[in-house]
């Protein structure tokens, strides 16, 4: 049970690291148009 | 005109000699204008644009495309002042593009581009229509990037960048409520199980302190919409659903506070559950809006056209907005009028069905007032302008519209209209609770009881139960072809009782058709109307292109404005003249050859809409302003008995107003200005396709392709999206009502809320995703699928 105090932190920094990662791909634009992108997979340059 | 690929559409894109179709828009033909002999393209635009595309590499297009290009016309437009932003080598303009017609165009429309100097990067949405292009004005001026897309075909008009901040801000902090709520249910998943097994003080504290903590960034900032909403509701004396909401997380937050100070169980875990499902809701409610109001405002153009104005010696292109009073403008056939003004010299005729809705052409000469919005039909004449921009008659009235839409009150939903009930209610309850278990048993119980009862009654649900299911609604109507540009909007097309229906443009197609003709005299006849842009001209190419019929090469035309056409095709002179009661005569070397009927005809589907309205109980009414034996036939040909011809604007509002007043719920459908003050004045105003009563009247909906099932479908899907919300409303309820009762009986704890909170939410996505369903069963019983 000890290691708990240890991993609990552990664990939620982990899932705080994905939200970071989240905000920023929304930041970025990412979520912005989610129609158009799986059109583009047919097309090649 | 061919929209599939077959193998010989493959072989003729390859071998463009002897092919009977344009290379470029596929419009079948005969022989280029003036007779050249390669004649793979019909007109000069098309032979132009495929020229781009072959310059750019890019001639894989019309192997991969599935559906031909739209034929390149003359587009004038201040192009030179689209808004770009950013500076420097990497300036940035957007657009929207119009035309598209398959994947294939944006394809070649971004290649294009990307293969143009000065273009560091072009991408163009097929799904949303917008173009974003990254440029160096230095290499090439914006004009240019937007004439390149024009020469191609497609039409540029100037868009704003989308309202997506509200989306973003509300994804963040759905995304940081998802994140912190997960790791609370799996906290406190650990501590239910700690009930079972006993757990050691020093755990239970971590536990409740990390709890503590991932909540109040939940509770604080992700839930602020809630609290905002319900403080400006309060502001207002409204007694929204946010009021509950916001009073039911201030409670769990505050008991949430107490418990890890003191050691007791927290009901964190629902606390998060609760904002984490009332934030997707909202997203999804505010997604199924912005794609409403966006695709309706794809439909308003606002890019200040160029005009041609006498200088004194000769003729300028400057922007409308330069325009002055007193100038002099040339206009010719198939030009709107720009601004008000009168005729200085010239004769012709003009059509004014966007300002009076009369279809049929008014001859003017010297002297004759005009309008602004008027379409030249033939002639050529020179206009003295008196009031431009603003101040023409069109701006004014639609100035005039755009206030009294305004000045309508904030239309609420059922949803809104319990919320004040639902709130009194619980307080009413709590108070109850607190009351007698003070006096039965001690102020401790008393008080966890009432925070049980406020918690379990925050009506998540609930607030989740029109959202969604008018979302689902709204996502129903626009893949039938309506724009719904609010819930409100839909839940009242679900209940209207009496229909009225403009004539032209509505349950017309607003343009001339050709009703009846022989091959034979459309043939010699489109030879030569396909050099002009009258309508009846327009009317009768169209019609040979349907039939199929190759188009021949014309020279020598002539056109004389209100008389007809003539030329000489293959060696014999042919001449289509107007003077028929409803149509040409057609002439091949002196002897007739034969009439064609052209008339404003009713669309292809009007009969059966009619009777699909009429099979929902709706009374179907047809308001026009023109003379009653016109309204009459048209009328009797759609299946309307209810006729009112001779209408004007005001007397189809004064009409629509009238029903209203007498209790009926009235849908409105027109096109033109004319149709405004009825538009505005019905409870639900449907515009038909891009039309001005679309852009600035700012009707309840809109159908961009103009046709009349997706108004038929509004209805349908209106019905279905209050039944399913009904539906919600009883789910939620009987789980407040249980839930109340038993938290008021004690039975409560966060364990017990955990699971059925989430479970009463559940239910009513559930409700919600069975609209689309419902609305194909109504489809399938009905006499018509629109």
């Amino acid at each position: 049970m000890e290691g708990m105090i240890l991993l609990l932190p552990l664990a939620i920094a982990l899932g705080g690291v994905f939200a970071a990662l989240f905000l920023r791909a929304v930041a970025n634009g990412q979520f912005d148009d989610l129609d158009d992108p799986p059109e583009r997979i047919l097309h090649d340059d | 005109m061919s929209t599939a690929l077959s193998p010989a559409w493959v072989a003729a894109a390859h071998r463009p000699v002897d092919t009977l179709h344009c290379r470029h828009c596929g419009a079948p033909m005969e022989g280029a204008p003036g007779g050249e002999a390669t004649a793979a393209y019909c007109c000069g635009g098309c032979e132009a644009a495929a020229a781009i595309i072959a310059g750019a590499g890019l001639d894989a297009y019309y192997a991969l495309r599935t559906a031909t290009a739209p034929r390149p016309e003359p587009q004038l437009g201040a192009w030179e002042r689209l808004p770009v932003t950013g500076e420097g080598d990497r300036c940035v303009v957007r657009f929207a593009v119009d035309g598209t017609r398959c994947a294939s165009c944006t394809w070649v429309i971004e290649q294009v581009l990307a293969r143009t100097p000065g273009v560091a990067h072009a991408h163009v949405s097929y799904a949303t229509g917008r173009a974003a292009v990254t440029f160096d004005p230095a290499q090439v001026p914006v004009a240019d990037v937007a004439r390149r897309v024009v020469a191609l075909g497609y039409t540029v008009r100037p868009a704003e960048a989308a309202a997506r901040d509200v989306d973003r801000d509300l994804l963040v902090r759905l995304g940081v409520s998802a994140f912190a709520s997960m790791n609370l249910m799996l906290l406190a998943a650990s501590l239910y199980a700690g009930w079972a097994d006993g757990m050691d003080e020093k755990y239970l504290v971590l536990h409740r302190w990390t709890m503590f903590a991932l909540a109040t960034p939940v509770a604080t900032w992700c839930a602020e919409p809630f609290v905002r909403g319900a403080i400006v509701g309060l502001r207002h004396r409204v007694l929204g659903l946010d009021v509950p909401v916001a009073l039911g997380v201030g409670v769990l937050y505050a008991q949430g506070a107490w418990a890890t100070v003191t050691g007791h169980e927290a009901w964190f875990d629902s606390l998060g559950m609760l904002v984490t499902l009332l934030l997707g809701g909202r997203l999804l409610e505010a997604r199924g809006r912005r794609r409403a109001q966006e695709a309706a405002e794809r439909l308003s153009s606002n890019l200040p056209r160029t005009v041609r104005r006498w200088n004194g010696a000769g003729l300028d292109d400057v922007p409308l907005d330069e325009v002055r009073p007193g100038d002099r403008l040339p206009l010719g056939a198939g030009v709107e009028v720009p601004v008000d003004g009168t005729v200085d010299e010239g004769l012709g005729s003009v059509r004014m069905a966007l300002v009076t809705g009369e279809s049929e052409p008014v001859p003017v000469g010297p002297g004759a007032a005009l309008v602004a919005g008027a379409v030249v039909v033939d002639g050529a004449f020179t206009v003295r302008a008196t009031a431009v921009g603003g101040e023409t008659l069109m701006e004014r009235m639609a100035a005039e519209l755009r206030l009294a839409t305004d000045r309508e009150a904030v239309v609420s939903g059922p949803g809104d209209r319990i919320a004040p009930w639902f709130t009194a209610a619980t307080l009413a309850i709590a108070a109850t609770t607190f009351g007698v278990l003070a006096v039965t048993a001690d102020l401790g119980t008393a008080a966890e009881r009432t925070v049980a009862v406020l918690i379990v009654a925050c009506p998540c649900a609930l607030a989740l139960a029109q959202p969604l299911a008018i979302a689902a609604g709204l996502g129903a109507a626009a893949r039938r072809g309506l724009l719904v540009r609010s819930g409100a909007s839909l839940l009242d097309l679900g209940q209207v009782e009496r229909v009225a229906l403009d004539k032209t443009g509505t349950l017309t197609t607003g343009a001339p058709s050709v009703v009846s003709a022989a091959d034979d005299a459309l043939r010699w006849a489109a030879g030569v109307e396909r050099y002009s842009v009258h309508p009846v001209a327009r009317a009768i190419v169209a019609e040979a292109m349907a039939r199929g019929i190759p188009l021949p090469a014309a020279h020598d035309v002539v056109e004389i404005a209100g008389r007809g056409i003539r030329g000489v095709v293959g060696g014999r002179a042919v001449s289509v003249s107007a003077g028929h009661a409803e149509g040409v005569a057609v002439t091949v070397d002196g002897e007739p050859a034969g009439c064609i009927v052209v008339r404003d005809a009713l669309r292809p589907d009007a009969r059966r809409a009619v009777a699909a309205l009429s099979a929902l109980g709706a009374r179907v009414d047809l308001l026009t302003g023109d003379r009653p034996e016109v309204a009459a036939r048209i009328g009797a040909e759609a299946g309307i008995s209810a006729v009112d011809a001779g209408v004007d604007p005001l007397g189809k509002a004064a009409w629509v107003r009238a029903r209203e007043a007498a209790g009926e719920r009235v849908l409105f459908v027109g096109d033109g200005l004319n149709d405004g003050p009825a538009l505005v004045a019905a409870r639900v105003g449907v515009a038909m396709g891009s039309g001005v009563a679309t852009s600035i009247v700012a009707a309840d909906a809109v159908v961009p392709h103009p046709s009349l099932a997706p108004v038929v479908a509004g209805i349908r899907i209106g019905r279905a999206t209050h039944a399913v919300m009904r539906g919600n409303f009883a789910r939620s309820l009987v789980y407040n009502v249980v839930a109340v009762g038993a938290a008021a009986a004690g039975w409560v704890n966060p364990l017990v809320a955990a699971i059925l909170m989430p479970v009463s939410s559940l239910l009513v996505v559930w409700g919600a995703s069975t609209v689309e369903r419902r609305v194909r069963r109504i489809e399938e019983d009905s006499v018509w699928k629109g």
